[in-house]
């Protein structure tokens, strides 16, 4: 039943982005609608398979790889349906969708058990601490649909009209997705003085969170004090989601420490 | 010279060195961090003598990443802090913007449309002479870079000290034993359990007392449950496990032991076991018995190892189980179940640090908050149109919509 759901979420997501993209490129506007329609039933699903799945766990679904993926999966299709309703923004639609069915798609190739919570991941940090970094990341790649939109309208029609509210969304979305890593970052620092005795261990998780966070500071400086926007921030939010990526999957598969959960270097946390 | 501490406290200056850490972040990632320098002969044969002489394995604890921080530091105080001054000066002059000419021109429906969506956005109105209408909101926000930067200097500052000033001991105590440390605090450690049933966790329940008489009473430390007494604050960090054998006199009197590898339990230094070592399974083929030697999991069929020794002559080598007992001479020693004992980690920290840590994070992050989420809005609506003041997009496109929202509706009734 639960895997039922769960690729149903993934099919549902596949078959909106493929007709939100068929529908920008040949501008059929029906078609537009019965896509985003899809597309919500797929963030459905998804949202009541993470229910489900957090009821039988008994606790929040952001343990692991996979369930931290169907989490920021989700968290960039609730981004963007907010988007969509209460901002009116209907172009991020496609791209958005996009990202939502690649990070399914990702958790798809994780192991999907329900594994019970490791003790040092039994906190009341846990839930602030990993869904602020969900939405944070799901901020930042949502910012980099942005920019590759931007750039596509901007060599089709550099006056286009839209333009001015895309460079505003993407720089709106890195700065509510800084806030949001902040929260991450120092939410975890105190948890990780909770569970191990120190702030901050200059662990490779931590690191490239530092990191991450300071290329979308310099972003941030770069907008507002350097009036750097249009086709430049454009770049900048692309460029900078393969490091959002590396944080999320990169670290935890390549450079071993804390955060690799599972592993056998810390076998049951300490 | 002035050129110089102009740049100094320049934005370039800092966004070059916030540019420097992540490229020291970036190795200080990919090389793993204090491990002995063969690790980095294996793992870098080509590099390990560019990564040992520079630093590169001790990367943030090296001179140039500190003072590639100070220079952080210095620059955000140069930088904002010393401009506090001139944020509160910012403080909305709603009498000065009511004097700028406009900047978007607008018919009156427009100029409505303008109103309507200032007002959806819970705009504060003063009304000027000639109808000049004054909308703001937020005027609080400007403090948000101050503040962010000030979080982000104290948040520096604190973490320094937060992360150098502690003493960190790590001991592991046996059940019903002690650890004294340097000041005369004894933690006292009463028991110590692994739970498994229906979630696995590691408790230890301890006493601190402090030189002063105080104590903390029996507190249960776990994994995320630290407990604090005085400056010190006790972590459950590992745990290991150990044999325990009691042993009886003919007399019935008895004592208990926790063994140790090479321990000799013997009355006359002459005659007793020479204890070898507890392993935590075996397997038996043929009658034979091969012990399993493992250094994690639990101890599901534990074996003890010994040697009996007689006339200070080291005999055979014998296998016990929980439960089994060996006579020597006048006492008998029976063997009992393992004990599982506790890893502290004891930190000492002045807890004002710790504080004023927390102090920076919140600060840091209403800092960010106000910057992103209340910025400032100044609007000037006069008879002939609209300025938005200071550099509020999300205002100009609002109200830019709403003026077109008005040319939809005129070709609409067209």
């Amino acid at each position: 039943m639960l895997d039922i759901l769960f690729f149903a979420g993934l099919v549902l997501y596949f078959i909106a982005m493929t007709g939100l993209f068929v529908s920008m490129v040949f501008h059929q506007e029906g078609l537009r609608k019965i896509s985003w329609y899809i597309f919500m039933a797929g963030a459905l699903a998804a949202l009541v398979y993470l229910i489900i799945r957090g009821v039988k766990a008994g606790r929040l679904p952001m343990s692991n790889q996979f369930e931290f993926a169907c989490s920021f999966s989700w968290g960039i299709a609730a981004i963007l349906i907010f988007m969509h309703y209460k901002l009116k923004i209907e172009w991020a639609d496609s791209l958005g969708a996009a990202m939502t069915f690649l990070i399914l798609s990702y958790a798809a190739l994780q192991p999907r058990e329900i594994t019970e919570l490791m003790p040092a991941l039994r906190s009341a940090w846990f839930g602030f601490h990993i869904g602020s970094a969900a939405f944070s990341y799901a901020c930042f790649l949502l910012a980099g649909a942005a920019g590759i939109r931007y750039l596509l309208s901007h060599k089709k029609n550099p006056q286009d009209p839209q333009l001015e509210k895309m460079d505003y969304m993407i720089y709106r979305l890195i700065a509510v997705g800084l806030l949001l890593l902040t929260i991450t970052i120092l939410s975890g620092a105190i948890w990780a003085e909770e569970a191990w005795s120190s702030f901050w261990t200059w662990d490779p998780k931590e690191v490239w969170a530092l990191i991450t966070w300071i290329l979308y500071a310099i972003f941030l400086h770069l907008r507002l004090g350097r009036k750097k926007k249009g086709v430049f921030a454009a770049w900048y939010a692309i460029i900078a989601v393969p490091v959002v990526l590396f944080t999320f999957v990169g670290v935890n598969t390549l450079l071993p420490g804390l955060h690799s959960y599972g592993s056998v270097i810390f076998p049951y946390i300490l | 010279m002035q050129k110089f501490f102009r740049f100094l406290k320049s934005m370039t200056f800092g966004l070059i060195l916030l540019g420097i850490i992540v490229i020291f972040s970036v190795i200080g990632s990919v090389v793993p961090q204090s491990q002995n320098a063969m690790t980095y002969v294996r793992q870098f044969p080509s590099f390990y003598k560019i990564i040992l002489t520079c630093g590169f394995d001790h990367i943030f604890t090296t001179w140039y990443f500190i003072a590639v921080t100070a220079m952080l530091c210095m620059n955000l105080i140069l930088c904002s802090i010393i401009r506090f001054r001139s944020v509160v000066n910012q403080k909305i002059q709603t009498e000065r913007a009511a004097a700028v000419p406009t900047a978007v021109e607008t018919d009156e429906k427009q100029r409505d449309a303008v109103i309507r969506a200032l007002e959806r956005e819970h705009c504060h109105r003063e009304t000027f002479a000639e109808g000049t209408e004054v909308y703001s909101k937020n005027s609080f926000g400007r403090f948000g870079t101050f503040f962010t930067h000030l979080g982000i200097l104290l948040t520096v500052v604190f973490w320094a000290m937060a992360m150098y000033l502690p003493k960190i001991l790590d001991e592991t105590c046996y059940p019903g034993e002690s650890i004294r440390l340097e000041d005369g605090t004894e933690i006292q450690v009463d028991s110590f359990s692994i739970e498994t049933d229906a979630k696995l966790d590691y408790k230890s329940v301890i006493n601190i007392k402090l030189p002063d008489g105080r104590e903390s009473g029996l507190k249960e430390v776990s994994v995320n449950h630290p407990v604090k007494m005085g400056q010190y604050k006790v972590y459950q960090q590992t745990y290991g496990t150990i044999g325990h054998v009691t042993v009886t006199n003919e007399a019935g009197a008895s004592d208990s032991f926790y063994l140790e590898t090479n321990d000799l339990l013997s009355a006359d230094g002459k005659n007793g076991i020479l204890y070898d070592n507890l392993y935590p399974d075996f397997t038996e083929e043929n009658g034979q018995m091969q012990v399993i030697s493992s250094t994690s999991g639990s101890y599901k069929n534990p074996v003890y190892v010994y040697t009996v020794v007689e006339d200070g002559q080291q005999t055979e080598v014998m296998l016990a189980f929980p439960g089994d007992v060996q006579e020597i001479g006048t006492f008998s020693i029976h063997f009992d179940d393992p004990v599982e004992y506790p890893g502290l980690r004891i930190k000492r920290s002045p807890s004002w640090v710790n504080i004023c840590l927390l102090l920076s994070f919140m600060v840091m992050t209403a800092g960010l908050f106000m910057t992103f989420m209340m910025q400032p809005v100044l609007v000037t609506v006069k008879k002939d149109g609209y300025t938005v003041l200071g550099r509020q997009e999300r205002m100009r496109i609002i109200l830019n919509d709403a003026v077109h929202s008005t040319e939809g509706e005129e070709h609409h009734n067209a």
